[in-house]
């Protein structure tokens, strides 16, 4: 046996050999299932296809169409991130995968990371397809004036959901079930607060003064802004929009940074907290 | 360098275990009381114990997994506390009887990932894989899924896993847990390899087989109820409980047995003659194992013929039962 | 106490798990003899039937546990009618008028179709929880007991949990978003004759999934969503079926769910008359049809049951583990 030796890695690219090593299986699963295809893409466009015929019924103005299918593709990645990265936690708990991530020399936003990038594979395969069937069947028509800002403010609300995700990920370390019904309760009340088929401004048009503070209220979650920016970029002119863009970009930076802060903060909290108690490692709890 | 791999002083463990409504209280248990053991490098050292006995929570302390409730534990020269990274860049684990990793890879790809977490560039890592499984004879099994493998198969890819980093220190929790007795062997003569290799390597495993520790080990702990009984050589250990070497032998009827009394070195002597099938059967108790020698001389001057020798030694398991048994009962009073 | 690696306890306590093991029924003792045995198997799966649904109330609602009431017979359900309350709200204010009538229909179908999406949703999750992670369903499976009946068991305890459900998102309808339900004026022998139909035919569903659920891989996120999506969009629940492409319609007429739908809002009379599609159908006709499509659809989904069962043990698929 001979194991040679290596030039050793710096903190950084072994980590970041770690999120790679991290995503692989998540990249490679999709391709070796195919039944993924079907459950992942396709059956959840008919849900959005539903609320598409919703605003036909109601004969909203055509934008709203749009609305609802941005709010379905942006969809994928809230439940990339309640599910598959931050309810994968207990998961990989349950499977003992999770001890071993925790005695490797690596941080475990790595992991965590690495979760996302795989997840946002298939999300954005998702999101793309409920993109494609819009414009398709549905005929709805985007526009993009200013293509830097609606990347802008796409990556922030990207790391700012993934952080956020890292965060709840460091509960199910120690709360298996309980934070998986968590996950739940964070389905359809986020969808109606966060306004993922109508715009958050909506609340003001319904309930006035406390509607918008409902909408400032679920601004913390990223995904608030996150499509609210996106609809106003792609629908321009319109006054359907919360707050104004380069507001919403900002915002979105600062949650960037602070959910990023966050998660590594409480992912060392819990795992210390689990470590004392002995729980990291307890399963099927 | 750090002159012991292991080093634990007053280590203590303890649970709480939550109350389930109106069916069970709250309940605290000891799962290390006390513990105190050091483990040189290079040694292969031996955690022996009923099941309970607290040896993975010892375990899952040393991978800085769990907290010491107090006391103190270093591994390789650093605290189990404040130094985790340092341990963890040098150290690895592998708990038999579990399934990790994740199904539809294969085992190849299943171990490549967790080599990513230690940084290993793909091209060495996969080399060592490959070395590794050839070793353990897995190789046939390289590219099948690993939710497809037995058991013991699973096993053997976990200890890939588990020696593909080259830890430094290496924690084997029932390395053997589950397989048959090929790949025991395989394992066992695996592990000692490893060690021999290298003189700064260092193994700590728990086991249940008494044999197994007998054979692989330099130095056995044996724990029970969270506490160290015993700690030593399993030669030293089998002294400890001095339990007399008997040899049997069986002979051609004679009638005259003269030629065995007055053997020096021979605390008792008892025979029996077995008229049916004509056969003495002889006992002797012995102060002296080099006196094997001259009572089976003194078989032909008898004028008889050895048909079988048997000598019995103190085994593990006897010190086991012994030490435990004793454990217990001074525990329960 | 020795903790046993191989045991799941599914966060029981060991207590319940041993009573449950009591009555998960042994092979009948004594002479073997043709007709005791028929009724020995008959009590069996009754049995097994019990106690399944004793096992799902223990593990996903409980009235003991306001937390996970809360958020499954409260929460959950609630934010879902509001968002189609916001989304009329909003259409109603910019000026678009669109018809009371229509809210009511979405409102109502959108409340009971909670059966259908927890049952369907349910029991594939079931499945794949019981393969991958407690891993108990390779020692059910073999039990003589069968599937079938543990998987009716385990439908029938969701059905409890989504009628509170349902319950609530009514009277929270009624009670603050002034939905006109007369409970005077309701056919309740009616109504009580479509409920169980239709919870007869979305059991048949779950079944069919059951069986499906055995040959896939566990997925996460996309499922929760998605498997009742079909029936979401295809049965008239937030929106009539009219608007609907012909084909789709068409494809909406042959579905039992659309006629339970129908009928409940007929019964309930709210939202009646949105809907051109079965607007001319009686009452009687309707019923009809969803008697017949539901008997015919429970053969298909016993069918469905019986070849998901059957190839997955001829694949070896009872026991997989699919986590990536
Ligand atoms: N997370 C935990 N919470 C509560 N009690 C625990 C926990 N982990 C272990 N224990 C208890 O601590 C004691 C020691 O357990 P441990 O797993 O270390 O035993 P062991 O020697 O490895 O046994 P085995 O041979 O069965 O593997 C046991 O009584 C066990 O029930
Ligand atoms: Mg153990």
């Amino acid at each position: 046996m001979k194991f040679e030796e290596f030039k050793k890695p710096t903190w950084f690219q072994m980590n970041l050999r770690a999120v790679w090593g991290r995503a692989y299986p998540r990249i490679i699963g999709v391709n070796r299932e195919l039944s993924w295809v079907f459950f992942e893409t396709v059956l959840p466009l008919l849900g959005v296809a539903a609320f598409v015929y919703i605003y036909k019924a109601l004969e909203a103005p055509p934008q709203y169409i749009g609305y609802v299918i941005i709010g379905g593709a942006m969809t994928a990645y809230w439940m990339n991130v309640l599910w598959s990265m931050a309810a994968q936690m207990y998961w990989e708990k349950e499977i003992g995968n999770l001890e071993l991530y925790l005695i490797a020399p690596i941080s475990r936003m790595s992991v965590l990371g690495g979760m996302a990038l795989g997840g946002m594979f298939s999300s954005s395969v998702r999101a793309i397809s409920t993109i494609v069937v819009g414009i398709v069947i549905f005929g709805i028509s985007l526009s993009l004036p200013d293509p830097l800002m609606f990347a802008g403010i796409f990556i922030f609300t990207m790391i700012a959901l993934y952080g956020m995700g890292m965060m709840f990920a460091s509960l199910y370390m120690l709360w298996g079930r309980e934070a998986w019904h968590m996950s739940s309760l964070f389905t359809e009340p986020i969808y109606l607060v966060s306004g993922f088929y109508f715009p958050v401004k909506g609340f003001t048009t319904m309930l006035g003064n406390p509607g918008t503070w409902i909408a400032a209220g679920a601004s913390i979650i990223p995904i608030t802004l996150g499509l609210d920016g996106m609809r106003q970029c792609l629908y321009p002119g319109n006054t359907d929009g919360f707050l104004p863009l380069w507001l919403e970009l900002a915002i979105l930076m600062v949650l960037s940074v602070v959910f990023l802060f966050l998660a590594k903060y409480s992912l060392a909290y819990m795992e210390n907290l689990g470590k004392r108690e002995g729980r990291l490692t307890m399963r099927w709890q | 360098m750090a002159r012991y791999a292991v080093e634990v002083k007053n280590l203590n463990r303890t649970f709480t275990t939550k109350a389930v409504r109106g069916k069970s209280k709250k309940e605290i248990v000891k799962a290390l009381n006390d513990v105190n053991l050091t483990i040189n490098e290079g040694e292969l050292f031996g955690l022996l114990g009923p099941n309970g006995a607290g040896k993975t929570t010892l375990i899952k302390i040393l991978c800085t997994l769990l907290l010491p409730s107090s006391g103190e534990a270093r591994v390789l020269g650093h605290d189990v506390h404040k130094d985790t990274n340092a341990i963890r860049q040098k150290i690895n684990m592998v708990s038999g009887g579990e399934t990790s990793g994740y199904g539809l890879l294969t085992v190849r790809e299943n171990i490549w990932l967790f080599s990513q977490l230690y940084g290993i560039p793909s091209k060495e890592a996969n080399r060592r894989i490959d070395m590794l499984m050839k070793e353990l004879k897995l190789e046939h099994k390289k590219n099948s899924k690993v939710r497809t493998l037995s058991t013991g198969l699973r096993q053997k890819a976990n200890m890939v896993r588990g020696f593909m980093t080259d830890p430094a220190l290496i924690f084997l929790d029932e390395p053997t847990l589950g397989l048959d007795v090929n790949a025991s062997r395989l394992i066992r003569d695996f592990i000692k390899n490893w060690i021999r290799e290298k003189p700064s390597r260092t193994v700590l495993l728990t086991t249940h087989y008494m044999v197994e520790a007998d054979e692989l080990c330099d130095r056995v702990a044996i724990i029970n109820d969270g506490r160290v009984l015993a700690c030593d050589t399993p030669d030293n250990l089998k002294k400890l409980i001095h339990q007399d070497s008997v040899l049997k032998l069986e002979i051609r009827q004679v009638d005259n047995v003269t030629a065995f009394e007055n053997i020096a070195g021979v605390r008792n002597f008892t025979h029996s003659n077995d008229m049916a099938s004509g056969i003495t059967r002889l006992k002797f108790i012995l102060d002296d194992e080099a006196i094997v020698a001259d009572i089976v001389a003194a078989v032909p001057k008898s004028g008889s013929k050895i048909l079988s020798v048997q000598k019995t030694e103190p085994t593990l398991e006897d010190v086991f039962v012994a030490l435990v048994g004793r454990g217990l009962t001074n525990h329960e009073v | 106490m020795a903790v046993n690696r191989k045991s799941r306890s599914m966060g029981i306590s060991q207590k319940s798990l041993k009573s449950m093991r009591r009555s998960i029924p042994r092979y009948p003792t004594g002479n073997y003899h043709p007709n005791k045995e028929n009724v020995e198997s008959r009590h069996r799966n009754a049995r097994t039937l019990k106690w399944s649904a004793w096992l799902g109330w223990q593990m996903e609602s409980n009235w003991a546990d306001p937390f996970l009431f809360m958020v499954y017979s409260v929460a959950k359900p609630i934010a879902a009618s509001l968002i189609l309350v916001v989304m009329y709200s909003i259409i109603a204010a910019i000026g678009g008028g669109p018809d009371i009538g229509l809210f009511h229909y979405m409102f109502v179908s959108n409340a009971f179709f909670m059966y259908v999406g927890q049952v369907l949703f349910g029991v594939a999750q079931i499945v794949h929880d019981d393969r991958e992670h407690f891993q108990t369903m390779k020692y059910i499976y073999i039990s003589p007991s069968n599937y079938f009946s543990y998987m009716i068991g385990r439908s029938v305890s969701k059905m409890v949990i989504t009628t509170f459900a349902v319950i609530i998102t009514m009277a929270f309808g009624v009670f603050l978003l002034n939905v006109p339900l007369n409970i005077f004026t309701i056919n309740w022998l009616l109504f009580m004759a479509v409920m169980v139909i239709g919870i007869f035919c979305i059991m048949a569903f779950g079944l069919a999934l059951a069986g499906l659920s055995f040959l896939t891989a566990k997925h996460q996120g996309g499922m929760n969503e998605g498997i009742a999506g079909l029936f979401y969009l295809f049965c008239g629940v937030v929106f009539p079926v009219s608007i609907l492409p012909s084909w789709g319609m068409s494809f909406a007429k042959i579905l039992p769910i659309t006629y339970w739908l129908e009928l409940v809002r007929r019964t309930l009379n709210l939202g009646v008359g949105m809907d051109s599609t079965l607007s001319g159908a009686s009452t009687a006709y309707c019923m009809a049809i969803l008697c017949l499509s539901t008997l015919i659809f429970s053969i298909v989904a016993l069918a469905i049951f019986k070849v998901g069962d059957t190839v997955a043990r001829q694949k070896g698929l009872i026991d997989m583990t699919t986590a990536y």
